[in-house]
Order: structure tokens, then sequence, then C-alpha cells
């Protein structure tokens, strides 16, 4: 097991290192007005110029490449090229908003999606029937929709909910509590009914197989076989589904967050790659990919742990 | 979840619009949620980029600077200088000297005293901070101090926008001992009506300030707790308008019908125009556009009225002149130059031996998809095919200056004379990238750049060479739209989409 952590983890490192020189050749493509940008549509020839040597963006690319994975691996991301403000101190404000919002999302799908996913497959009827059609809803509301609405009964008509964050460093945990409610079942709704026909699905197909015929005619009840045998075999496909829609969560975020306003990654990725904000971006991406790493690693160990024959194999 | 990346691709274009149309959509917006009425809460579409006074930037964007730094020169609503840290400013005989004499009883948040030495010290370093709008300095060589409360700006060439400068980024004054370090950039030290209240400001999410203790004028501090909540989204900013957490906010005619159901007041306030930009005047690319009949015969393919009224929902004013009614250089007789005419269009095509037909190649421009499609529809029937190319993109202005577009449709402020000549008309101007010029126009330009308090109404003939050259095919003046709570009043200021931060008052 330890040698296959370390075997997914070395893979990882050169994801990382692959993504991040993609990342920045191809920022790189755009970044040619930056400078002017950075400066406005009244600046100079003069004031470019020195606003590019500035960000030393008259040295070669590999140059600068190397410069930036060299800081990068002492821990310096450097500082955003039209704020000035280190990277390493956005990602440390942005990434607990977004990040207690994706995991409170996700734990609260996998609770639902397996619930629900499971009484289909076991009940079928009108449960499964429901499931079904929930399924291709959520499939078909995109989320921000979805808080759009929420936001117009609950924050303006009801005032229940803030239509917008107010999580502030005076606010306290009753702020995060109450911000973070609407856009959490935004983002939940869709994982929850895709999550659970997926989870539907796996069950009945365990149900059908050999070895529970085997067990039944051994007269090992029903909920035995369930519990201990079926969604044991199931789980891979229900955690599979489950770490896709953590990673898809993340692009989904972006849009919830900037309805909402809240403080998190999304409006810090879509305002640095709009300006092509190159140690801003290189930050975002940074993180997107070691969170895909970290939790597709995850869910390999959880799949080993819940089931031998992934381990063996 | 199919929707990741489709959701991250809406708001990647979301975000590049946003960034394009920065200079008409600026959104303050106030989330005061309950508190007393002497908290105002404002949105707004983005953080500042640096707290450096040199970094300011026009319009909204200058907002919170206004609730830190004092300016040397106030601007009132309708435009009026008056004396803020300064208290009388004069210009020399040539007009190449401004004399400028400075309150002697205002020290700044860290203790520092204002005075002549710190007004030179603002002044030098915003001529060398590069800072978005250095140009604003350019015509001025150097300050000397005359004695403790009087500084000489000395200009190189006689600039009549100078004193509105001042007024405006330029014109900031922040303290001596805290300009130039990397502390500014986060944390303000101005002369001004508030303090920020650093641990209460997240980067990007709110920037908190509280009344400065004992700030020289109450007149311009009529807050104890003043609050910018950054919405960049304009869902968000409907949103937390309507349901009470922000004061005031910046909207569009659209969620403007949904502030009005919820009885917000409206503070409409023209500040940038809309049109085509015929830039290659002498045909470099297209050779239809050096005639000028061409170019007159677009303009009169437009029924304003009517595509503001589809489009715009009506909030603006049809024109066929690029200057604004604020900068001294707009005319009555301009105003409807070119009506709606398609027979004369197609008369002047004939005439200019395009009968055949003109082609234009414009770059579609993120949240114009609208104008763009009903400009394309009447120029087709006048005859002229409307080519639209890619989206621009985030390298537009360097394509702009590459002279990569021979026609553009884009909205653009509407400054003061110098300032939309240096924007638009002279051959410094990014939106002039092919260099159109006269030795007439030149003329014209020297004038208003000599005209020291006569540059508007000089700027007048400026303005009316390029309206019946036709360098453009302005379509209309459009409506900033700003709402307010009951519990604010708010003065409009003339040329900002956001009232400076002066004009808010609690509602009585």
């Amino acid at each position: 097991m330890i040698r296959f952590i370390a075997k997914r983890l070395g893979s990882g490192l050169v994801v990382l290192f692959v993504v991040s020189a993609l990342t920045f050749f191809l920022l790189y493509i755009s970044s040619g007005s930056i400078a002017r940008n950075i400066l406005g549509d009244q600046a100079t020839a003069e004031q470019v110029a020195m606003k590019e040597h500035e960000l030393g963006l008259d040295q070669p690319l590999p140059v600068r490449y190397f410069a930036w994975v060299g800081d990068a691996l002492t821990g310096n991301l450097g500082a955003s090229w039209f704020t000035s403000e280190p990277v390493a101190n956005s990602l440390a404000t942005r990434i607990p908003v977004t990040m207690t919002m994706v995991f409170a999302a996700m734990i609260l799908i996998a609770i639902c999606a397996a619930l629900i996913g499971v009484a289909a497959a076991v009940k079928r009827g009108w449960v499964d029937r429901a499931v079904q059609v929930g399924a291709i809803l959520g499939d078909s509301i995109p989320g921000f929709v979805i808080g759009v609405i929420l936001v117009t009964i609950l924050a303006i008509q009801l005032g229940i909910f803030p239509a917008t964050s107010t999580i502030s460093p005076d606010s306290g945990a009753e702020a995060w509590v109450y911000s973070m409610t609407l856009p959490v079942i935004a983002l939940l709704l869709n994982g929850v009914t895709g999550g659970a026909q997926q989870i539907r699905s796996a069950v009945i197909k365990q149900l059908e197989r050999d070895y529970v015929r085997t067990l039944r005619s051994r007269g090992i009840g029903e909920g035995e076989i369930l519990f201990k045998h079926v969604l044991r075999s199931a789980a891979p496909a229900g955690l599979t589904v489950l770490s896709l829609q953590l990673i898809g969560m993340l692009g989904g975020v972006v849009i919830i967050e900037q309805i909402f306003a809240l403080p998190g990654m999304g409006p810090l990725a879509v305002a640095a790659t709009g300006q092509s904000d190159l140690p801003v971006v290189m930050g975002v991406v940074m993180y997107t990919v070691v969170v895909v790493i970290v939790v597709n690693l995850l869910v390999d160990i959880l799949n080993g742990w819940l089931n031998p024959k992934v381990r063996v194999s | 979840m199919k929707l990741g990346p489709k959701a991250a691709a809406a708001a990647l274009i979301l975000s590049a619009s946003l960034a394009l149309t920065a200079c008409g959509g600026g959104t303050p917006a106030g989330s005061g949620g309950g508190a007393a009425a002497t908290a105002l809460t404002l949105g707004t579409l983005r953080d500042v980029t640096s707290w450096d006074p040199a970094q300011a930037h026009v319009g909204h964007v200058l907002q919170p600077y206004q609730a830190v730094y004092d300016t040397l020169i106030l601007r009132e609503p309708d435009g009026k200088l008056s004396p803020m840290l300064a208290t009388a400013w004069k210009y020399n005989t040539g007009n190449t000297k401004l004399t400028v004499d400075l309150r002697t009883d205002v020290t700044f948040s860290d203790g520092a005293k204002f005075d002549a030495e710190a007004a030179k010290a603002n002044i030098d370093h915003f001529k060398k901070a590069n800072g978005p709008q250095m140009a604003q300095l350019a015509s001025v060589s150097d300050v000397s101090v005359v004695d403790a409360d009087t500084i000489d700006i000395n200009l190189s060439t006689p600039d009549p926008g100078l004193e509105y400068f001042l007024s405006q980024a330029a014109g900031l004054m922040g303290s001596p001992k805290a300009l130039g370090t990397e502390r500014i950039k986060t944390e303000p030290v101005g002369s001004g009506p508030y303090v920020m209240d650093k641990a209460a400001t997240v980067k990007d999410s709110q920037t908190v300030f509280n009344a400065r203790k004992d700030y020289w004028n109450k007149d311009l501090q009529k807050y104890q707790k003043l609050t910018f909540k950054i919405l960049a989204d304009l869902t968000a900013r409907t949103n937390a308008l309507v349901s009470g957490q922000v004061d005031a906010t910046l909207l569009d005619p659209k969620t403007g019908k949904q502030a009005e159901g919820a009885k917000m007041k409206l503070a409409a306030n023209e500040v940038d125009w809309q049109g085509l930009l015929l830039l290659d005047r002498d045909g470099a690319k297209n050779p239809a556009l050096a005639n000028v009949k061409v170019r007159q015969a677009i303009n009169h393919a437009f029924d304003r009225k009517t595509i503001l009224e589809q489009v715009m929902l009506g909030q603006g004013t049809p024109t066929s002149q690029p200057f604004g009614k604020g900068s001294g250089a707009w005319t009555q007789e301009l105003e409807n130059y070119y009506s709606y005419d398609p027979a004369k269009a197609k008369q002047l095509l004939k005439e200019a031996g395009f009968e055949t037909g003109v082609t234009l190649e414009i770059p579609l421009v993120p949240n114009f998809e609208t104008q763009i499609s009903v400009v394309k529809q009447q120029l087709a029937d006048v005859g002229i095919e409307l080519k639209v190319g890619a989206a621009l993109t985030n390298t537009f202005t360097a394509d702009v200056a590459a002279q990569k577009f021979t026609t553009m449709y884009f909205s653009l402020f509407q400054g003061q004379p110098t300032v939309a000549i240096d924007q638009i008309v002279s051959t410094k101007a990014l939106y002039n990238p092919f260099k159109s010029a006269s030795p007439e126009l030149d003329a014209k330009i020297a004038a208003v750049r000599n005209g020291g308090a006569d540059a508007g109404k000089l700027a007048q003939e400026v303005n009316k060479y390029v309206v019946e050259q036709a360098w453009f095919a302005p379509l209309f003046r459009v409506n900033q739209m700003y709402y307010t709570n009951a519990k604010v009043n708010v003065t409009p200021q003339i040329e900002q989409a956001v009232p400076s931060i002066y004009n808010y008052s609690p509602a009585k």
C-alpha cells in the first residue's frame, strides 16, 4: 500500500510539473499586452516598456518559467501583477471558503445520494422512477439557476438567508453557516440526483450477480447481503462518481461564488484569468491540480480499504 | 457534474466582458442591512489594485481613494472646481506655471503634516510611479516649493486639463512618510475623511473605513462607518441591493427594472457613448473608409432612437457627436447631425463610387452582441456588409494599437476636452491607431491645448471637425443606472458612473 501511495504521489508530481509548464506557456501567449492592460488605455509606449521591465516580461520565456519554478519550490508563488498581493496570501484567505463549501456539499451529496440510490435499487417501483426523473431534472438545471431561484425566494422574498455573503473577519461562525447554506444547496442538488442515479445502477448490478443468489440460497438475510456484500462491491463505482463530482464542482463553484459574492477561489480565478494575471493563475492552477491529485489518491486508498480486490490488482 | 467546464467558460467570458467594459461598468453597492443611518455600505465592481494614491484611476475606480485621500482641488457634482487642500490656484500669463496655495491645518492619519513639501512629494511620486493615470501629469516638468504653504507647478507645455487632474488621481495626497513604501499598497495613509479598518478589511471582498476623528472638513464626512463591498457579479449586486445588504449600487437597464420594483431610487447619469469607431480613415487597410462620403453614409444608416429603445430600454440619448455634455465641447447643433436616412446613405455611397457595396470588419465585443447585430442589420439595409470577427480578448488594447481593427463597436468614456482628444482624436490617442490627422485639425487641437479656461469652447471646433468628417458613427450616450435605497440621498457626479464619496448623505 505504501508503495502504491508513493507511486501515485510520484505521478502526481509529474502531472503538477507538466500542467504548470503548459499553463505558463499558454498564458505567455496571451500576456503580450499585459503591461498595457495594467496601465490602461492612456499609457505611453515608454510607460509600457517600463512596466514590462518591472515585471520581468522582457526576459526570455524559459528564464521566466524556471525562475517561477525555483521560487515555487521554496514556497514563494510570487505576487499578483495587478494588485501586488502575494499569491500565497490570496490562496490562504480563499481556499478555506471554497473548500468549506465544496466539502460540505460533498458530504451531504455522499449521504443523500447513497441513501436515495440504495433505496431506489432495493425498493424499485415509484421510488426508482422518482430517482430517474430527478436525475434528468438535476442534470438539466444548472447549479447557478438553482442558486438564483433560491436567492429570489429565500433571501429576497422571505429574508431568511443573506442574498450575498456576509463572511468577514468580524463575523462569527453563524455568518459562515448562513452565507454558505444557499450556495451549498445550489451546488449539491444536481450532485445528489446524479450520484443517486449512479449508485442505484451499481447496486442493482450487484444485486443481480450470482454471488447474491448464492448468499440468498444459503439463507443469509437481505440486510446482511446488502450492507456486508453488495454495498462493498458497489462502493468503487459510487466513490468514483463522487470524486468526479468533487473535481467537477471546482468548476461549478466558480459561478456560484460569483452569484453569492463569496470571497472564494472562484472570483479570484475569474479575475486573474480574464486579466492574464499569470502569477495568480499559476497559483490557482496549482491549487486545483493538487486538489485533484489528493482526491484521486484518497479515493484509491478508500477503494482499497473497502474492497480487497482493488488492493490485489 | 457536467456543468463544471461550461460554468467555468461562462465565467471566463463574463470576466473578459467585465474587463472590457470597465470604463462604463463600475459598480458600487452598499450593504447596510439594518445598520444605523451613520453607516454607508457601497458595493463596487472590483477592489482597488493598490492603495498607493499614484495607482488611482478615473471615475468609479477613483471613489474608494476619496474615502481616505483628500485631493488638492475638489470637483463638485456639476464639475465646478472648488478649494480642498488647495485654497487658491492661479496660472501665470503663459499658462506654464500654476501657483497653488495650500491649507495649513491638515495632518495625515499617521501624524505627518500636510504642507508644500508633502504636496511636492506626492506630485513627484505620481510622476515616477508609473500608475494608470500617469499621463495626467505628463505636461508637468517639476514642482517647486515657494514657502511652507505654496507650491509652483511648472509645465513644459500648457495643459488646460491640469486643474481638473488635480481633483482626480493626480491630486490625491498621501502621507509623505508612507509614499513609496510597501505598506501603503495595502493600507492607505491619507488626510481624508475616513481611515481604513485593516482588521475588518478583506482583499476582494470588503473594505471597511471608520470616520477619522478631527477631520478638517466635517461637511465632507457624513458617515461614521463606510464599507465597500466588492460585488463583481451584476446579479449579486441586484440581489444585495434589493435585499438591503447594500445601500447603493450600479445596475443596468434590465436589472434596474427589478430594483425599481423593490422601490429603489435611480440616479441616472450619462457617462459613456457607444457607437462605431471608423478608425482606418486613410484607407490603409479598408480603402472605402478613406472616403468621407462612405463614413457619412454609415452615420445616416442608423435609426438611433429605435436602437436605444430596443436595446437599452431607452436609457440614454441618441447623438451624432463623441464629445460629452460636461466637456464644454458638446453643441446642440451636432446632436442630431446625422439623421436616420437610408436613402441619403445609399446616395452618398453612390456618389463615392461604392454603390456596389462596402464591407466593414469589426471584432465582436462581449456584452455588445445585441448592439452589433442591430448595427449589422441596419448597415445591410443601405448596402454595407458588416463582417463580425472574433471576440476581443484581453490583448485588445495592444491589438487596437497594432492597427488590427479598421472599425470597432465600442463604449467609451466622455471626458474633459483634452482627455477626450487624447483618447480618440489626437495622434497620441489609443483610439486613433492609424494616426489620422490634418493640418486643420492639428491647429484646432493646438488651440484647445493653449486655450486655458476657454479650452472647452475651443474644443467645439474639434468636435465639429470629427463629426463633419465622420470619424465615428456615435449612436447614443448611455445612462449609468445608479440605484440607492430609501436610507441614502445621492447626487450624481458629472462624468462618473459612480458618484464621488462626498455626494452621499443620510436621508432625513
